[in-house]
């Protein structure tokens, strides 16, 4: 061919071109979308089509995008009809019963752990809930609003019941098995270091190529968070010991509070998430479920008439956090209380068969109470 | 090899040397045993093969725990597609079926023609129809034998009569290659109408397998024009023609279909404004695997073009045909036919490339395979490698079967003899 070389060179300039005008614009809009967000008022006045008020934006769309995980096991996953199911699918069906009304209304993404904040920020989804642990370097350089933790997790550490391990301490120049890229993987060097136990560490990009190599003993531990190893735990197969061969030490290696999170700056739609995922919390307070909740109704209590919306002295309270007045009877119907939402995917009616523990009730020692609704 | 001008008469095939039959006692000793260092090769490597093939066979009909498959079969299939909205899919497979085998038998109809007719060289269709479909229907029975249901084999059969009907009635028929292909297409439309149109399920809620092949499909049938177009103005003479289609493959094809497919899910974000309403996900990923692929189907055609001697160019001027023709009648029938085994080995890339859109959050069919060992009954249970062996095969049969039929048209078209 007999491309001259100025054709060429000029082809090579337009492609460095192209790109640098979609950095740039990438760039502007970036902050176009900062500036945006920051004067939500004024957004807000505008009406719909601002780039602050995301709850006018989902209520005007009619569907809230989800950004959950599809393969952790009583939290996020797809069941054999193709539909979303678990624990924190569950707080996404809240949230759309609160906003939208109706809890079929959502738009599950499906998102790594790596993209999670890129899509946050690219505005793909209106609302994080992923397991995702609330961290300072997270709330101050991902741009992101962390909300009400919907879970207490901490990392442990799983072993076999024939290897007498009681604590760390016993697990000097032990293999341990572990997720790659993970703050696990973090958490177990700098606590190891701290103790001054020396360990193998068998990093694994998946938990099923991970559990394999546990069972072929090529590790003598395991570590994850402890939800997960729980579930494992339960399920571990008859023909490799069953549950009872396994057993997860007491220790807690690190905090891992998880919950729902939102871009940074438009604080009416943080306000709105917030208060739907607390409803779940200050129903099982009350004692409210998705069986009484028609009786609840009818309740004279004034705390819960409130609460449920319902006309105290001829009117119905309004917390102006522009949610309808009945949002919490919405979520209640749809995912029922705290309590209900545990059982139901992570506690004792399912298959990972979690206790409450730090995830009960204040009232019951744990650490879930719900700012009072006045 | 000579180029004959004086003479309009066709050139003789050349004779071949006689071929030796020989049984299989002989052919052994000849190509496995011949040599002591032979010997030695053909016991090792045939233990080796031996105890893979005994490992393999034990893991899938002994024991593997299949009922992972079996639960999820519809799952894998067509992921969150509304279960209520299944019939669709089986109206459009019966819509296809028929279509495609009508394409088919118009089109052996035609090849006879032409062999009749003597403008094509007689071929032997050593394989049959059987054969030509094995891959496929082994992907069939298997799924059918996965799902154990009398209803979907009752459909499954169904499309397979209406399949043959279709043929049988395009070889009496026997329309001309365009038509063909216009049937063809209609079909595909009409089966797409009727799972989108009237009520129907877009293919934004699209999962599963049924995904895969739309991606597949609607990605080949994209590229294929988009990368011929490209081909041709890479080779244009009109300069800034020229260096915008060499811009644009030069770009493609030097970043990651990964990165293309990234910006394309979360980028967007960031280039429009908030509040615009954005394409789909499966949109944008079939964007991304169209922008990527065409720029690969234009280097391959263009090496086809300049595989077109010159003479023919000019003989065609000299014709008086307008640069319209030329192109179209001339130089690109001539330039596909050549680059048939590039362009499939492509097209079977870009089959295999959709399963990368699971990074971008898509069900399709790997990601279901991933994500069902989440599910309560299955978890903790080492499922995984049942589930990927599963994908690994449903992949391998299209792969396969669609290497086996450019293989066919290659012979077809004489490539490789000439």
């Amino acid at each position: 061919m007999r491309i001259s070389k100025v054709w060429l060179l000029a082809g090579a300039l337009l492609a460095v071109l192209v790109l640098a005008a979609g950095c740039s614009l990438g760039d502007d809009d970036d902050n176009g979308n900062g500036e945006a967000a920051g004067d939500t008022g004024q957004a807000e006045a505008g009406g719909g089509g601002g780039g602050g008020n995301l709850l006018a934006e989902v209520q005007d769309r009619g569907t809230l995008r989800c950004g959950v995980n599809d393969a952790v096991p009583g939290f996020g996953f797809q069941d054999e009809a193709g539909e979303f199911q678990g624990f924190d699918i569950d707080f996404c069906r809240a949230v759309a019963a609160a906003v939208l009304g109706d809890p079929e209304a959502v738009e599950f993404r499906p998102l790594t752990a790596e993209q999670r904040f890129t899509a946050l920020q690219g505005r793909e989804v209106d609302v994080l809930i992923r397991n995702t642990t609330w961290t300072s370097s997270r709330d101050g350089t991902e741009g992101a609003r962390f909300l009400y933790t919907t879970f207490y997790d901490g990392q442990g550490m799983m072993v076999r019941e024939d290897s007498g391990y009681e604590s760390l301490e016993d697990m000097d120049g032990e293999t341990i098995c572990v997720l790659s890229g993970t703050t696990t993987e973090l958490n177990l060097e700098s606590r190891m270091q701290a103790l001054g136990v020396n360990y193998e560490p068998l990093a694994f990009e998946d938990n099923e190529p991970l559990q394999e190599a546990f069972v072929q003993e090529r590790c003598g531990a395991w570590t994850s968070d402890k939800s997960q190893l729980a579930g494992v735990r339960s399920n571990f197969p008859e023909d490799q010991g069953g549950p009872e061969s396994l057993v997860i030490l007491d220790e807690t290696m690190s905090k891992e509070p998880l919950g729902p999170v939102v871009r940074d700056g438009d604080d009416t739609w943080a306000d709105a998430v917030n208060w739907a995922v607390i409803a779940t919390v200050q129903a099982e307070e009350f004692g409210i479920t998705s069986e009484n909740i028609d009786e609840q109704l009818e309740s004279e209590d004034p705390e819960i008439q409130r609460f449920l919306g319902q006309p105290v002295e001829g009117e119905p309270f309004d917390s102006g956090l522009g949610l309808p007045a009945d949002f919490a009877v919405q979520v209640i119907r749809a995912v029922g209380n705290y309590g209900e939402i545990y059982d139901r995917n992570v506690g004792e009616g399912s298959a990972l068969e979690l206790p409450r523990d730090f995830n009960a009730l204040w009232t019951d020692g744990g650490l879930h109470q719900a700012p009072p609704y006045r | 090899m000579a180029t004959r001008i004086d003479t309009l008469e066709p050139i003789p095939a050349p004779e071949r040397p006689p071929q030796r039959r020989l049984s299989p006692r002989e052919w052994a000793r000849e190509n496995l045993f011949g040599s002591w260092l032979d010997t030695v090769l053909t016991v090792v490597f045939g233990l080796v093969v031996a105890w893979l093939v005994y490992r393999l066979g034990k893991f899938v009909f002994v024991d593997a725990r299949w009922e992972i498959i079996e639960r999820n079969i519809t799952n894998l299939m067509v992921s969150r597609f509304p279960r209520d909205e299944l019939w669709r899919v089986w109206a459009a497979l019966l819509v296809l079926g028929p279509s495609l085998g009508f394409g088919a038998g118009s089109a052996a109809a035609a090849r006879r023609r032409e062999a009749e007719e003597g403008r094509a060289a007689v071929v032997p269709e050593r394989a049959s129809a059987l054969r030509r479909l094995g891959p496929l229907l082994l992907l069939v029975g298997v799924l059918l034998w996965f799902a154990q249901s009398f209803q979907a084999t009752l459909l499954t059969l169904a499309v397979g009569v209406l399949g043959v009907a279709g043929y049988l009635l395009g070889r009496r028929v026997a329309l001309s290659g365009r038509r063909t292909a216009l049937v063809v297409l209609l079909g595909i439309a009409a089966a797409y109408v009727v799972v989108t149109g009237f009520g129907g399920v877009g293919w934004e809620d699209w999962g599963g397998f049924m995904l895969t092949i739309l991606l597949a499909v609607g990605g080949i049938l994209l590229a294929f024009p988009f990368g011929v177009l490209l081909a041709l103005g890479r080779r244009s003479s009109l300069p800034v023609v020229r260096a915008v289609c060499v811009a644009y493959i030069e770009l493609f094809r030097g970043v990651p279909l990964i990165a293309v497919l990234f910006m394309g899910a979360f980028m967007i974000g960031f280039l429009l404004p908030a509040g615009v309403e954005r394409p789909s996900l499966v949109t944008r990923a079939l964007i991304a695997l169209v922008l990527f692929t065409a720029a690969y189907v234009a280097e391959i055609v263009r090496g086809g073009l300049q595989g077109v001697p010159a003479g023919q160019v000019e003989a065609a001027q000299a014709l008086g045909l307008s640069h319209f023709r030329i192109t179209t009648r001339i130089v690109l029938p001539q330039a596909l036919r050549t680059v048939i085994p590039g362009l499939v080995g492509q097209f079977i890339s870009l089959f295999k490339d959709t399963s990368l859109v699971a990074i971008i959050g898509l069900t399709e069919l790997l990601n279901v395979s991933r994500n069902i060992t989440a599910q309560p009954d299955f978890i903790a249970q080492g499922l995984i490698v049942e589930t990927l062996l599963f994908a690994a095969f449903v992949y391998w049969t299209g792969a396969y079967w669609m290497s086996r039929e450019s293989q066919r048209l290659e012979r077809r078209l004489g490539l490789g003899e000439r």
